[in-house]
């Protein structure tokens, strides 16, 4: 019931509900052309933790680097299995898609797939923490997370995931749950939790003052790559999120030294609705 | 181990039983939906009207074989779509199933492969999918998938939220009828077992225990009032289960533990 009652996230950035903000001091003066003019991502490592990348369709412009399959074994201590991925393919398409859309963004970014979706649904949530563990292991730089689990006994399992992620000045770009209800690691603050507007461009996105949900980017009836070498028009907060890891990407590859923080920062300051503040 | 001969006990505790399963019966009629597909397929009716789709259809997940099977279905396709089987990493609803995240596509046309298989099944490739996991517990217990909305190229949003809201009241229904369904199953099967005058071991044992207690036929009476204890703590919630779970096993424990005389 009381779920229900709750906003759910994406309505946040409706432009009825939109609120305008102000970036103070020197915040106010941090502009996009600062954050990410020039980049193209080159440098940066970007890991989508998903169902695999077709790494010869055209929307990822041959820019896979490599891949890794997780699955499920319950007879390890880890409870995963980690092998290289030699399939280079993607169970469904939405990996691609995620993918597509990052490499729209910065092209020049080297994009590694972490395939952790697999048949046996019971070790789902111990697959996508194995593969987010290598991701954060492995020199990563960026990690888009189109997925999450609502599992309240992996809580713990994912914050120590999400630390390790932040004192390694990794940043975490992770899709809100699609209805409105707790998802992991997308709650934690450490991370940068997206979900969907309406708007059509790729670079524009908005900053919500009432977080859990802190950002909202495109991701409403966008096309996206799909499985096949298709495309389709799809709808979901999965979409949103790598189109804020594609802008992560941009800023990292023009400011390597930015720590998660700095770069939640700069993403506020050039935020559709945070205007400097006005000089008196 | 006392030597179990068939006797006159034995007899009216097999009549007991019998009496047991009757009642057990009874009282399953009027509780149970006559089946699970009949609460499914009120499901998807509900569904495709609310959403104003052309179609509707839910599959539940087979965990030992992997699968999804789609167990009822409204609209288009509908006799096609019923007992078809799909793998767990294939498709839309497979990959709802997997990631427990809702997607909503159009244009699924586009996709020439997924039209083409599809239609070869079916008979009916839709134009846009908005795809739910029935969530229970935090396991997905099924997809729910409502097709081509009347008057409006995709499904938005706010389609998508409302759709997360029924599938969870859904869901709900279908593992409580679940639930019932298995418990009776489980509860009938072994009462049937045992009420048939066999000696096998079984049989010998639950004399045995029955027979350390007075009057064990009038035993049903407790047994059916426990059970309808257990009935009312189940609905109030996870944390008075656990806890009556907790109770029941420290006293399981020490009953088992505790010395009995002869």
């Amino acid at each position: 019931m009381e779920e229900e009652a709750r906003p759910a996230w994406s309505s946040q950035f409706a432009a009825s509900a939109l609120r305008e903000l102000t970036a103070v001091g020197p915040i106010g003066g941090i502009t996009r052309e600062w954050a990410w003019g020039g980049s193209t991502g080159s440098g940066v490592r970007v890991a989508i933790v998903d169902s695999g990348i077709e790494s010869d369709h055209p929307a990822v412009g041959g820019q896979v680097r490599g891949g890794i399959i997780v699955s499920y074994d319950g007879r390890t201590k880890s409870k995963v299995r980690i092998e290289d991925d030699l399939e280079k393919r993607d169970l469904f398409g939405h990996g691609t898609a995620c993918a597509g859309i990052i490499h729209t963004l910065a092209p020049e970014a080297e994009l590694y797939s972490v395939r952790v979706l697999g048949r046996d649904l019971t070790g789902r949530a111990l697959q996508f923490a194995g593969g987010l563990r290598w991701a954060i292991e492995n020199g990563m730089h960026v990690i888009n997370l189109s997925l999450s689990t609502s599992r309240e006994e992996y809580y713990g399992l994912f914050h120590e995931l999400a630390d390790a992620a932040y004192f390694k000045n990794l940043m975490l770009v992770s899709a809100a749950n699609n209805v409105p209800s707790p998802s992991y690691p997308s709650l934690y603050s450490s991370v940068i939790s997206v979900a969907a507007h309406e708007g059509r461009d790729p670079l524009t996105f908005y900053y919500n003052p009432a977080p859990p949900v802190e950002f909202g980017a495109p991701g409403i009836d966008v096309q996206v790559a799909w499985q096949n070498k298709t495309t389709i028009v799809t709808t979901g907060n999965s979409f949103a999120a790598p189109h804020i890891a594609g802008i992560v990407a941009l800023i990292r590859g023009k400011h390597a030294e930015l720590t998660p923080f700095q770069i939640k920062t700069v993403l506020f300051a050039c935020a559709a609705n945070t205007h400097p503040e006005t000089q008196t | 181990m006392n030597e179990a001969t068939p006797d006159a006990s034995e007899c009216r505790l097999a009549e007991g039983l019998r009496r047991l399963v009757r009642a057990i019966e009874a009282s399953g009629r009027a509780i149970l939906p006559s089946s699970d597909d009949e609460l499914l397929q009120t499901v998807v009716e509900a569904a495709a009207r609310l959403f104003g789709a052309a179609a509707s259809s839910i599959a539940l997940v087979d965990d030992a074989e992997q699968m999804l099977q789609f167990r009822v279905a409204t609209g288009a396709g509908s006799g096609e779509v019923v007992g078809m089987r799909i793998p767990i990493d294939e498709g839309i609803a497979g990959y709802v199933a997997m990631t427990g995240q809702p997607i909503a596509v159009s244009s699924v046309q586009e996709d020439p492969r997924f039209a083409r298989e599809t239609a070869k099944k079916t008979g009916y490739v839709p134009r846009s999918i908005l795809a739910m996991p029935l969530v229970c517990d935090d396991r997905v217990i099924g997809v729910i998938e409502v097709l081509d909305k009347i008057n409006a190229p995709s499904f938005g949003m706010q389609d998508m939220e409302l759709l997360g809201i029924f599938a969870r009241q859904a869901a709900i229904a279908i593992r409580a009828s679940q639930h019932y369904q298995h418990l009776g199953e489980a509860l009938l099967g072994s009462i049937r077992r045992l009420a048939q005058e066999d000696t096998s071991a079984e049989m010998q044992e639950v004399q045995q225990v029955l027979a350390e207690t007075a009057e064990a036929p009038e035993g049903t009476d407790e047994i059916m009032a426990l059970a309808d204890i257990f009935g009312s703590i189940g609905k109030l919630g996870e944390a008075e289960r656990k806890a009556c779970l907790q109770i029941l096993s420290a006293f399981s424990d020490y009953a088992h533990s505790r010395p009995r005389y002869a």
